[in-house]
């Protein structure tokens, strides 16, 4: 139970009609998308409608000592948006607003702008903030950037952090700061993240509400490319689907999507949803690579097809030449994944992380595994998501309705963290299962523990997360 | 008592992913600007979309949640327009899960579910004790209407009583395409409100009673102009009780093919200027009439039809259905204002749709925020142009 004398100073800041202690409403902010994880009844929620109330609230929660935890789309799957017990909850989404600054090539966005408003308005100015994650129609661009998230477009931008140029912050203490130029009082607008030294903006990609609230973030876009390849290329061993994709990185080939899948998998998936998508009946090979490339040029977009069709028979591919595939994964993207990870009717849980592309096959190995020891099914694919990294998505499925399944698939999930660190790989934020999986960085927590104690002293913002310091 | 089988309900309820697409989902690709009008145009808890609703179904359901008037209120602030149910990427009908949710759980009080349901069993219709003045427009058309018939028009309740002079027109277009038409002489409440908020045991009763009344008129088919008594009679009378009823059409599906042929002529109006449609959610998203109405409003010469940003299976609802108008009438008619603003955006001179309840609502919500825009029936229209 939150206060009552709390409640009426929340009240003050946003109005009656924006607090809530009612129960039905509590339960409903008690979970999020993420599955196979406990409900938490937070104690109240608020909904505040710009900075300047956020800022009041959290010195409310401050002066009384109450946990808090940021919320945006509540798309979040793991368990990163799940209250405190009694905690607050401070719901995002009123914060709306959307301001592009055209000659600087970006945007700022308040922390209840979702990808699919986004998108719609940058349309219009033929412009786009290319990489979306696959929840992209409920998740916000502020959510994205404090889970440190990547999607379809990561395969050519980077993760979403990349594409950060500065945030406005509200710290635990209730302080505003503005990051990157827009430090400078008299900055034209977000043009450049790193200024002033250290980069701040960084401090809060990732961060899971944990250091503070995020009330706009300025993002880089670009135009929007005209000019698209769609192509699957097929390999029968892990080694050349997984060279053929560095070397598409190292020959600069601009797939903006390049998803890599098991042959099974896939034929799994497009006997479920092929028909619905226009995906012809093919029998996959044992690894397929799905790209789109995308360009403003269409001479640039040519040589780059071109090229990838080289590059794969060089791999001892073969150019499949299916193109409903990738076609759907890109010009669907707000969409198909959404629509393939329900239509089977399992609940799953997911343990998003980074490999490095040659390490792909590790991440599926290291399913297979837990899925063999547990007796359960599952899968993993996953797309280029940067420089040089690979985002593997394992689902591991589980019947909504059979408390046994389900827990199987929490300890199998458990222990997969712990067998996927031991193969180099790397999760995007510190979700709180992370904490049990990694070790032999003693160091680096402490370090992340003084950083924590520095920005927020009572440890109210988020605190299951970062390994619960 | 209650129709649902529970088990299968969990079983649908538990396909929610909790992904929260169904809040507020902006894509163009497949029509969308937005998805709850409740959400939109409320405080906006979670509780107000769909995600929230089946959490509080849920809990209500496990027992993890007191089955009370006030824990169980989201379960009817939501127009059941069924927006959720067309983009939820997840194998269930989410919408139609609530309408069940409503029925299992008629135990938990609410007052004005039980006083609607108690007038439409004692009154025939849910406004009114004189059932019979809803025969009064009939007087006005300037010829006889009988109470038997071949072709039967089921004027509804909120014709009938509240707008009479969609039924008036209504009357005047069938007698210009030729049609001998009959009018009950007491016609009984369809019962669709009984069934959205969950008193379907009520609502059977009622429709055997309908159904009679409907075959002693000696009935072959049966038009309405309520999108409403049309969902209610052509599929739930036969899907959910098992009764035989006539074919039932709405008036835009009847008349289309005599407009076509050239039975039904219609002329220019000077006055007539852009015209834009409503699809109200039982006659569009429920049964899949989209393109009757819009080819009518296309055959009036001199109608510009424009289209709303969002039409068809992502149409914004009118904010009246589900039984939300007698729930919370402010937030209805708030809904209405904003459905009305969309016609704006696109400069419409009138917006025109096909179901009493949405014109009642939509003009309470041009109302509310000034708008000139005209709302109308779509018979009305047509009654205007008649040659
Ligand atoms: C079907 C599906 C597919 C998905 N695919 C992807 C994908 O491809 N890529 C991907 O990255 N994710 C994906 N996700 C996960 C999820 O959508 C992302 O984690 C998303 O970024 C969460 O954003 P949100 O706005 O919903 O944030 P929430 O779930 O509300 O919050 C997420 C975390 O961020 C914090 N937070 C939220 N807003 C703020 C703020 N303004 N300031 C500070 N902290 C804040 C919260 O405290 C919490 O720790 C998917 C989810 C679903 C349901
Ligand atoms: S009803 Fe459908 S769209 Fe809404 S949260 Fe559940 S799964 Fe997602
Ligand atoms: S049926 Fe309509 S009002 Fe009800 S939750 Fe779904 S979208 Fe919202």
């Amino acid at each position: 139970m939150v206060d009552k004398k709390v409640i009426t100073e929340l009240s003050e800041i946003v109005g009656e009609e924006f607090v809530s202690t009612k129960q039905d409403i509590l339960l409903a902010y008690s979970v999020s998308a993420s599955m196979a994880s406990d409900a938490v009844l937070p104690g109240a929620v608020v909904r505040p409608v710009d900075t300047e109330q956020v800022s009041k609230i959290l010195q409310v929660a401050a002066r009384y000592n109450i946990p808090v935890t940021p919320r945006s789309g509540g798309s979040s799957l793991q368990e990163e948006v799940i209250p405190e017990p009694d905690g607050l909850v401070i719901e995002l989404m009123r914060l709306d607003k959307i301001k592009l600054h055209k000659e600087l090539r970006s945007v700022t966005v308040g922390s209840g702008v979702t990808y699919g408003v986004l998108e719609k308005f940058l349309k219009e100015h033929d412009l786009f903030l290319p990489v979306y994650p696959e929840s992209a129609l409920v998740c916000t661009v502020a959510g994205n950037v404090a889970v440190n998230g990547a999607g379809p477009g990561s395969s050519h931008f980077g993760c979403t952090g990349e594409l950060v140029l500065g945030v406005e912050i509200v710290l635990p203490d209730g302080k505003i700061i503005t990051t990157g130029s827009e430090a400078n009082p008299y900055s034209p607008g977000p043009f450049q993240r790193y200024s002033f030294g250290p980069d701040i903006t960084g401090l809060f990609i990732g961060s899971l509400g944990s250091f503070g609230i995020i009330t706009k973030v300025s993002m880089k876009v670009f135009k929007r490319h005209k000019y698209y390849d769609h192509n699957t290329f097929g390999f029968e061993t892990h080694e050349q689907a997984e060279q053929f994709m560095v070397d598409v990185k190292q020959n600069d080939i601009n797939g903006v999507f390049t998803s890599l899948y098991e042959g099974p998998v896939l034929e799994l998936f497009m006997d479920m949803i092929g028909e619905e998508l226009g995906v012809p009946k093919y029998e996959w090979p044992f690894r397929t690579v799905s790209m789109t490339i995308g360009r403003v040029r269409e001479d640039m977009m040519r040589s780059d097809a071109e090229l990838a069709k080289k590059l794969c028979e060089k791999h001892g591919g073969h150019v499949i030449g299916i193109s409903q595939l990738p076609y759907q994964e890109w010009n669907g993207r707000l969409w198909f994944f959404v629509r393939a990870c329900y239509v089977h009717g399992w609940h799953w849980r997911t343990l998003y992380h980074h490999q490095t592309p040659i390490n792909a096959h590790r991440s599926v190995e290291e399913i297979r595994d837990v899925m063999e020891k547990y007796g359960f099914l599952g899968h993993t694919a996953g797309f280029a998501s940067g420089h040089s990294s690979f985002n593997a998505y394992p689902h591991l499925y589980f019947d909504p309705q059979d408390p046994e399944d389900e827990q199987k698939i929490r300890d199998a999930h458990k222990e997969l963290a712990k067998t996927l660190f031991k193969t180099g790989a790397v999760p995007f934020k510190l979700a709180p299962y992370w904490a049990d999986a990694i070790e032999g960085m003693d160091n680096y927590m402490a370090f992340l523990e003084l950083v924590k104690k520095t920005i927020d002293p009572k440890k109210l913002m988020n605190p299951r997360v970062l390994g619960g310091l | 008592m209650t129709t649902i089988d529970l088990d299968e309900l969990l079983e649908n309820l538990a396909q929610c992913r909790r992904c929260g697409i169904c809040r507020n989902a902006v894509y163009e690709d497949k029509g969308f600007d937005g998805v709850c009008p409740v959400w939109k145009n409320s405080a906006g808890f979670e509780t107000s979309f769909m995600r929230g609703r089946i959490q509080v179904a849920l809990a209500l359901l496990d027992g993890r949640l007191e089955k009370t008037e006030e824990n169980a209120e989201s379960l009817f602030s939501c127009t059941l327009c069924g927006n959720c149910t067309s983009i939820c990427a997840a194998e269930f009908d989410p919408a139609k899960c609530l309408e069940s949710v409503r029925e299992v759980l008629n135990e938990i009080p609410n007052a004005v579910r039980d006083t609607i349901a108690k007038k439409i069993l004692e009154n025939n219709n849910p406004y009114v004790d004189e059932n019979k003045t809803r025969r009064d427009w009939v007087k006005e058309v300037g010829f006889d209407i009988p109470g038997t018939g071949e072709v039967l028009y089921f004027t509804g309740c909120t014709a009938g009583l509240k707008l009479p002079e969609t039924a008036k027109s209504t009357a005047k277009v069938l007698n210009a395409a030729g049609v001998n038409f009959a009018v009950l002489e007491e016609e009984p409440c369809c019962g669709s409100v009984m069934i959205r908020t969950g008193m379907v045991e009520e609502a059977k009763k009622n429709a055997e009673k309908a159904l009679e009344m409907i075959a002693k008129s000696g009935a072959k088919k049966i038009v309405v102009t309520c999108a409403g008594c049309l969902k209610t009679l052509r599929e739930d009378y036969s899907e959910r009780f098992g009764l035989d009823v006539p074919e039932v059409l709405h008036m835009v599906e009847y008349l289309k093919p005599l407009i076509e042929s050239g039975k039904l002529k219609l002329k220019k109006s000077s006055e007539i200027k852009k015209i834009t449609w409503h699809d109200p959610c039982h006659l569009g998203r429920a049964l899949g009439v989209y393109e009757e109405p819009r080819d009518i409003l296309k055959a009036i010469p001199g109608v510009e039809l424009v289209e709303m940003e969002t039409n068809r299976e992502a149409a914004m609802c009118c904010g009246s259905g589900g039984g939300l108008r007698s729930y919370d009438g402010n937030l209805a008619k708030k809904i209405a204002s904003d459905r009305i603003q969309d016609a704006e955006a696109i400069d419409a001179d009138i917006l025109a749709t096909a179901c009493p309840f949405c014109e009642h609502n939509l003009k309470d919500g041009a109302n509310r925020i000034g708008s000139k825009i005209r709302v109308v029936d779509i018979l009305d229209l047509i009654s205007k142009q008649l040659q």
